[in-house]
């Protein structure tokens, strides 16, 4: 079975082909953030002109005819509304012209199953950490459910939103991170409530430091506090559920720091930590596609005219089935 | 000294001091973090979980005795007996959990994590332990959630009791019941309890 899947959530319009949990494919075309960050309408209007050639790019990665495609899967959320939206109309017009099943991906599920598959795990205790989510995952019988996660925004948003506050370009995670290097550590709010955290409180303590201490400083400070906060909050998890594997997944979990902490947490338990390449950590078709693969051998599919976007579609809805 | 137990963020140990068996709670470095961090945590912890103890007492709770407070420390009393979720709570032993919970509400003191594998059952009576979670909170949410937990944990006559013992001390019980009602609709805490 070979499984074409399209993620465009938010800045990435991706297409993957994954033919019995192999990844064959795995093309992206993202949208450029300036200062302002990412805006709504033009993020889809770029999506919708990279759509036809990331679906060729993708098939000639994989050296795939669309006759080949035996099914189409598309991230029904949770994201920015316009920008599922592309996904979906590419979807749907995709699985009418070539005849086949459609399924509808949650985008975080996606990002936990590459990473399990890549990392060859088979019962994972999960940290989600991307721009707009922040969630600590288990799989219980035939769905997920969240022991914990943040209050407000999503790490990633709040280190861009830093990365912005600060003038650092390009404004997200990776540069926060560099700049980081070799800096002192100034104090910071550490919010941690059993398994859940909080990020806002420190983003604008960290904002109104800006013209008393250097940004190497406050990227240094806010990157150690707010890593060792997920890694608190996860080790509680781990504890209580009694897991004996760990993944880090998500756009975050691009970070180096954040996945040497989590892999010195894991030794001191004596747990398996893993996670997935950076290519597929960052929003990626080929996530959609595995898991589209899975949910149509297991007979999940949806009706055309059934399908739909949600742009809250949380992770704790989807019902799946048991291992 | 005896290893007794490891939680996530503290191991606790036994050992007699002039006679008197006693545990301390210490909370253990974590090398993943940066020292700066690490250091400030847990002795912030420390001193607050010793302080919430001391006033828990105060209030009129059963709670473990503190006899003294290291940097990373807090040495107390051992009141043995068996924890809530491994025994038979008699109606009067689950009234009197109630009515300390009351009271440390009434007192300005939430635990944070009170399920039955936070209550000793001892011959003296129950015992609230670990107040590593708790916070110094007169907040509704703080006090529904308290009671939540509790209610997830044990089963419903054992939370009737509870409940009974409860809304005859605390004078603010109704508000805290609304608060209550509104946090089991949120989608999130319907699922969040383990399996």
């Amino acid at each position: 079975m070979a499984v074409l899947g399209i993620e465009s959530s938010a800045h990435t319009f991706g297409v993957g082909i994954v033919e019995e949990g192999r990844v064959v494919a795995n093309a992206k075309a993202m949208y450029k953030i300036g200062s302002k960050g990412m805006i709504p309408r033009e993020v889809a209007e770029t999506h919708i002109a990279n759509a036809p050639n990331v679906i060729q790019e993708a098939l000639k990665e994989a050296g795939m005819k669309f006759s080949d495609i035996d099914g189409i899967g598309y991230t029904k959320g949770p994201g920015i509304g316009y920008c599922l939206h592309v996904g979906m109309l590419s979807a749907k017009t995709l699985a009418k012209k070539l005849n086949v099943p459609i399924t509808q991906v949650n985008h975080g599920i996606g990002h936990m199953e590459i990473a399990k598959s890549r990392a060859k795990l088979k019962d994972p205790l999960a940290l989600y950490v991307s721009g707009g989510n922040s969630q600590i995952l288990k799989k219980y019988g035939e769905s997920y459910r969240v022991l914990g996660e943040t209050f407000d925004i999503g790490i990633g948003n709040m280190l861009d939103s830093l990365a912005r506050s600060l003038k650092l370009y390009p404004a997200w995670g990776s540069t926060v991170e560099k700049t980081a290097e070799g800096g002192k550590y100034v104090e910071m709010p550490y919010t941690v409530k059993g398994m859940d955290f909080s990020f806002t409180g420190m983003l604008t303590h960290a904002s109104k430091m800006k013209d008393r201490k250097s940004d190497k400083d406050i990227c240094f400070s806010v990157q150690e506090t707010a890593y060792a906060m997920l890694t608190e909050a996860t080790e509680r998890a781990l504890l209580l559920t009694n897991s004996k594997e760990l993944c880090v997944c998500g756009g975050v979990a691009q970070s180096h720091r954040l996945k040497r902490m989590l892999q010195g947490m894991a030794d001191e338990h004596g747990i398996t930590f893993g996670y997935a390449e950076d290519t597929f950590n960052a929003d990626n078709g080929a996530m959609i596609a595995l898991m589209a693969e899975q949910m149509l051998k297991h007979g999940i599919k949806t009706k055309l005219q059934d399908c739909t976007i949600e742009q809250r579609y949380r992770i704790d809805e989807v019902k799946l089935w048991k291992e | 000294m005896e290893r007794v137990n490891e939680g996530a963020e503290s191991i606790m140990y036994e050992t007699k001091i002039a006679g008197v068996p006693m545990l301390i709670k210490f909370r253990n470095k974590k090398l993943w973090r940066i020292d700066k961090i690490d250091e400030e945590l847990r002795e912030r912890r420390t001193r607050k979980e010793a302080k919430l103890l001391i006033y828990a007492k105060k209030a009129g709770a059963a709670v473990p005795g503190v006899a003294a407070i290291g940097k990373y420390s807090i040495f107390m009393q051992k009141v043995g007996g068996k924890l809530l979720k491994d025994s038979k709570p008699s109606a009067h032993d689950m009234q009197t959990i109630g009515r300390y919970l009351a009271l440390l509400h009434a007192n300005g003191i939430t635990h944070g994590d009170f399920t039955s594998a936070n209550i000793l059952l001892t011959k003296n009576g129950p015992f609230i332990i670990d107040f590593g979670l708790g916070v110094f909170s007169n907040s509704e949410e703080e006090k529904a959630l308290d009671l939540l937990l509790l209610e997830r944990s044990i089963s419903k006559k054992d939370y009737a009791n509870v409940r009974k013992a409860y809304t005859s001390i605390a004078k603010d019980h109704l508000t805290v019941t609304k608060r209550l009602n509104e946090i089991k609709k949120r989608g999130r805490y319907q699922t969040r309890t383990l399996a």
